[in-house]
């Protein structure tokens, strides 16, 4: 408060100081002069004259000095009359203040905390010195519709030797280690990394060294590990450099320790080890896509050149390897788009509505002052003639305005830090797994600024507005009538804050019917009641693909013994969980494909009674059997119904040989079963066609257990890590969820956003509500006389009401038509998340006014009704 | 009784009576002569004290502005007797009633004073 008193005091003084400094040496001048004259007048000679004249003034610089100590007095003097009067002023209409207060504290609570969210997604720099030259390096395949496919290594390395945009192209991936010390193990997750990785981002260890080449190049058990494992395993032991930590049972030797801020792609990471790829083998026969590349452009390249060379690598690869790289090219990416992905546009469509909701807010509380004004005129009148400057008038109003939304602003910075850490916690983990979302002081300021700005603007029109015209016209009308100026404006704010709310309310319509539409669609599982958590299996003492078969057939087992289980089995990957292998399958019996026509397919390996487990029905065939699950029998596979539809069309599949490239020998196998299509990645994408693979054969380390249970699936989590370590005690159970929380993470965007612009349409909606019924109840009382007469000539209360529910009415109309204009040219910007509606869903549109008039006719009603209940006889003896 | 007066800065402790002296001779000033600028004020004060207070004129301009500030004169730029641009300031009807107000209370402390000190006078 202070601090702002003294602001606004500087604010002020640059303005007036110059101009009452030229106006105090003016009229001292003529002071002097004046006397000059009286003195030679009195025979003096002109020096004389103004030596004399000056000894009398008693110095100029001294008096001007008076005049402006007086001036800062009276200014600060005035000030705390004006705070003091406007607290008055507010106590006396707690109704008024309160609804001012709010409406701002909502309108600034809200927008700050999507703005924090926003600045830090998309304006912060990232963590990286120089981070605008950093790149995510994608092959696409526009072919297949595939923007940020994985890497090939043998591309990688032939990028790395062509191009010259990069100063370095690095390659990793992400894995779980468990680490042990023999008493205690934990999973944790890892990057493996070339050595080009670390120097790229400019991590600087806060204790020894990152990978050298040499290391890299040998795949040394060498580890960097995180600042948490530092604290965590080694209590911060000094002397952790060169000591051995034991990851997935193999010793590794810490070179290094990364500071704690420091994180790259994913926040979790605690483990950083090599990559140890070599450039010699034949990558692209021996290995397929699976890396991720990272690249820092060398200083003065723009992105724009750096793809422009690396479309000319890309078509040059395209011709030296046919067969593996025809129609895939390769995608130059800012980090930053990256990282925030998708999110930028869920946070545009946010700021957008907020900024519409502050709008709102802004225009009730301006209305709100409006018509206290109005009421005020005559009290402001009453001053002026007593002698109070306009100016003086004005500034008390601001006062109070600012006052207002100095409150409102403090109890929405309030709402805002609140509302942050609700965000953080409902938004989606894609949102915040790579980028920290913190409230700081900038945000403040800014808010702070917001606050003075809003207060200023709404504080304005209606101070000059209630300050103008003629005073003395004010103080002769009889009744406390406005100036037709003032309802207009009114009238105008009340249109603008229902257009507002109608466009808020059809974003939200569309994102809800998004999220129905979401929630709608068969995922091809049957979600409830199923527990899932991953186990891996520690490559050292499980290099044996005997040993990996026969532990995750005795754990299902087991799990299937468990009460409360129906069924269990295991899966290399979950449905939409993310990432899953995909390769290139053959039908036998048909020529080899043309380059860049393979069939692909998802690949996953399962345990029997998989199908079972996830509810995923047969269309025809049988489940793999115990039979099956063993190294001896020969391949097997299932399939799902796209895979026909796509691969084998009009065909019988079971019976029919396939092969999926998955190892080096890939023996043509028979296809036992055709089941169910489950929908990839997310609920909105199409099932792929998918092969799936019986574990003995593509004997994964890593698993998802799969549980089925009768109820509450979570309670078997505690029973199933009991099985999990009397099987193997050094062995973690991690990511234990539910079924339906996997499915449920996939569309927590969209449901994120839609919730929160329900909030901001329901806010606005209470909003425009309370500006419609203010303006009305207004113009209710200003025309009780006329009101009066009509009743009393015989007009009939539903007349009455007619009267001034049309007047709402077509307030209401007026701006929802505005408002579905707007919101129809503004909802192709959402089109990317939205899903089953188009961006102009005719119900949504339809509703969102239709709503809005219904609020309106509500609003309307009450003073409707009290104008109706009007005794003219009262009515009349009003003033 | 000769007073000197000298301006008073705003930490001054006599600041509020010297204001509130001046204040009240400024507002009969014009009232009794209709608007006048800041040198004719200053004059018209030295001369009704018959030249017995002696008196800067430039400290009639922080009592001014701080007058004019409370609504009680208004100023505007005209014209002197002397063809010379000056600043005119004219009583408003605020001013007038401090005025009346101000004389009120002066009348009856002036009073109480003098009858407090004829009292001691008559003391034996």
């Amino acid at each position: 408060m202070k601090r702002l008193r003294a602001m606004i005091a500087r604010l002020a003084g640059l303005f007036q100081k110059d101009f009452r400094d030229r106006e105090l040496r003016d009229e001292f001048e003529s002071h002097l002069e004046m006397h000059i004259d009286d003195n030679v007048r009195a025979g003096m000679s002109p020096e004389e004259a103004r030596r004399q004249a000056l000894v009398k003034f008693g110095g100029l610089e001294a008096a001007k000095e008076s005049v402006r100590e007086t001036a800062r007095l009276r200014w600060i003097e005035t000030t705390v009359q004006d705070i003091r009067y406007a607290l008055r002023g507010l106590r006396l209409n707690p109704g008024f203040a309160a609804t001012a207060i709010l409406s701002l504290a909502l309108g600034i609570g809200s927008s700050l905390a999507i703005f924090t969210v926003a600045d830090n997604l998309l304006v912060r720099p990232l963590p990286y010195p120089g981070a605008s030259e950093l790149a995510m390096l994608f092959e696409v395949n526009p072919h297949r519709n595939f923007n940020h496919n994985v890497v090939s290594p043998g591309n990688y390395f032939d990028w790395k030797a062509q191009n010259t945009v990069f100063e370095s192209i690095g390659g990793f991936f992400e894995l779980h280690e468990v680490v042990s010390d023999g008493k205690r193990a934990e999973e944790i997750d890892g990057q493996a990394v070339s050595s080009d990785v670390l120097p790229l981002l400019r991590a600087q260890p806060v204790r020894g060294r990152v990978f050298t080449q040499q290391e890299d190049a040998a795949d040394a058990r060498v580890a960097v590990i995180s600042y948490r494992l530092w604290q965590d395993w080694f209590g911060g032991d000094e002397t952790v450099l060169g000591r051995t930590v034991q990851l997935n049972s193999r010793p590794f030797t810490i070179i290094g320790v990364l500071p704690p801020d420091f994180y790259f792609n994913s926040r979790s990471i605690d483990v950083w080890l090599t990559l140890g790829l070599n450039p010699s083998a034949n990558l692209r026969k021996t290995q397929g896509r699976w890396m991720s590349t990272v690249a820092r452009l060398k200083p003065g390249v723009s992105f724009k050149q750096a793809q422009a060379q690396m479309d000319a690598i890309g078509h040059r690869l395209e011709i030296a390897y046919p067969a593996f790289d025809k129609n895939w090219g390769i995608n130059v990416e800012p980090m930053r788009d990256s990282l925030v992905g998708q999110v930028k546009t869920s946070l545009l469509v946010l700021l957008g509505a907020v900024a519409l909701l502050l709008a709102v807010a802004c225009a009730n509380v301006a209305n709100l002052l409006l018509a206290r004004y109005s009421v005020r005129r005559r009290e402001m009148a009453v001053r002026g003639a007593l002698g109070a400057a306009r100016w003086r008038l004005i500034r008390q109003l601001l006062t109070e305005s600012l006052v207002l939304g100095l409150v409102g602003g403090i109890l929405g910075i309030l709402l805002a830090e609140l509302a942050v850490s609700g965000l953080v916690a409902l938004a989606p983990k894609e949102l915040t797994h790579s980028v920290e979302v913190s409230f700081d002081a900038r945000i403040i300021a800014f808010s702070f600024l917001l606050c003075i700005a809003t207060s200023v603007l709404f504080g304005l029109a209606p101070a000059l507005l209630a300050s103008s015209g003629n005073l003395n016209r004010a103080l002769h009308e009889e009744s406390r009538l406005a100036t037709g100026a003032g309802t207009r404006l009114r009238s105008w704010l009340v249109a603008a804050e229902i257009a507002c709310s109608v466009a808020l309310l059809a974003g939200a319509g569309l994102l809800f019917r998004t999220l129905l539409g979401l929630q709608a669609v068969d995922p091809g599982i049957k979600t409830d009641n199923v527990l899932t958590f991953r186990v891996g299996l520690p490559s050292v003492r499980y290099s044996e693909p005997q040993k990996r078969i026969d532990f995750f057939q005795r754990g299902v087992e087991q799990m299937k013994q468990l009460p409360g289980v129906r069924s269990a089995s295991a899966v290399s990957y979950l449905p939409f969980n993310g990432l899953a292998a995909g390769t290139n399958v053959a039908i036998a019996g048909r020529p080899p494909a043309k380059p860049g026509e393979d069939l692909i397919a998802t690949i996953r390996t399962v345990e029997p009674g998989y199908f079972s487990a996830m509810g995923i029905p047969f269309t025809s065939g049988r489940d793999f059997t115990a039979g099956d699950n063993q190294l001896s029998t020969p391949h097997r596979f299932i399939v799902n119904q796209e895979f026909v539809r796509k691969y084998m069309p009009g065909e019988e599949p079971v019976g029919k040989q396939i092969s999926a490239w998955m190892d080096r020998d890939n023996p043509f196998g028979e296809i036992v079963g055709v089941v169910g299509d489950v929908k990839e990645g997310t609920l909105d994408h199409e099932p792929t066609p998918t092969v799936y693979y019986i574990h003995a054969h593509l004997s994964y380390g890593g698993m998802m257990f799969v549980l089925r249970a009768d109820h509450n699936p979570l309670s078997l989590a505690g029973p199933a890590r009991k099985i999990v370590q009397s099987l193997d005690p050094e062995l973690t159970v991690a990511d234990v969820r539910t079924m339906d929380t996997v499915v449920r993470e996939t569309y927590a965007r969209q449901q994120f956003s839609a919730v929160l612009l329900a909030g901001f349409s329901f806010a606005s909606l209470l909003l425009a509500g309370i500006g419609i019924y203010g303006v009305l109840s207004y113009s209710v009382s200003q025309r009780t006389r006329e009101i009066g007469v009509r009743v009393a000539l015989g007009a009939e209360p539903g007349s009455i009401i007619r009267l001034v529910v049309s007047a709402g009415a077509r307030l209401a109309v007026a701006g929802a038509a505005v408002g579905l204009a707007g919101a129809l040219a503004l909802s192709g910007l959402m089109k990317t998340l939205l899903f089953g509606i188009g961006p102009r869903d005719p119900l949504t549109f339809v509703a969102a006014p239709l709503v809005l008039l219904a609020v309106a006719m509500a609003a309307s009603y009450v003073p409707a009704r009290r104008a109706a209940r009007l005794s003219p006889v009262e009515a009349l003896r009003t003033e | 009784m000769l007073l000197w007066l000298t301006y008073m800065s705003a930490s001054s402790q006599k600041t509020d009576v010297w204001q509130g002296t001046m204040a009240l001779m400024v507002l009969k000033t014009l009232e009794t002569m209709g608007p006048q600028h800041g040198y004719g004020i200053a004059r018209r004060i030295e001369q009704i004290s018959g030249d017995r207070l002696q008196l800067n004129y430039g400290s009639v301009y922080p009592a001014l502005l701080r007058l004019e500030h409370e609504g009680a004169i208004r100023s505007e730029w005209g014209i002197s007797e002397n063809n010379r641009k000056a600043k005119y300031y004219r009583i408003t009807r605020t001013g007038q009633k401090q005025l009346r107000r101000e004389l009120a209370s002066w009348e009856e402390t002036s009073a109480i004073v003098a009858r407090f000190l004829t009292a001691g006078e008559e003391m034996p």
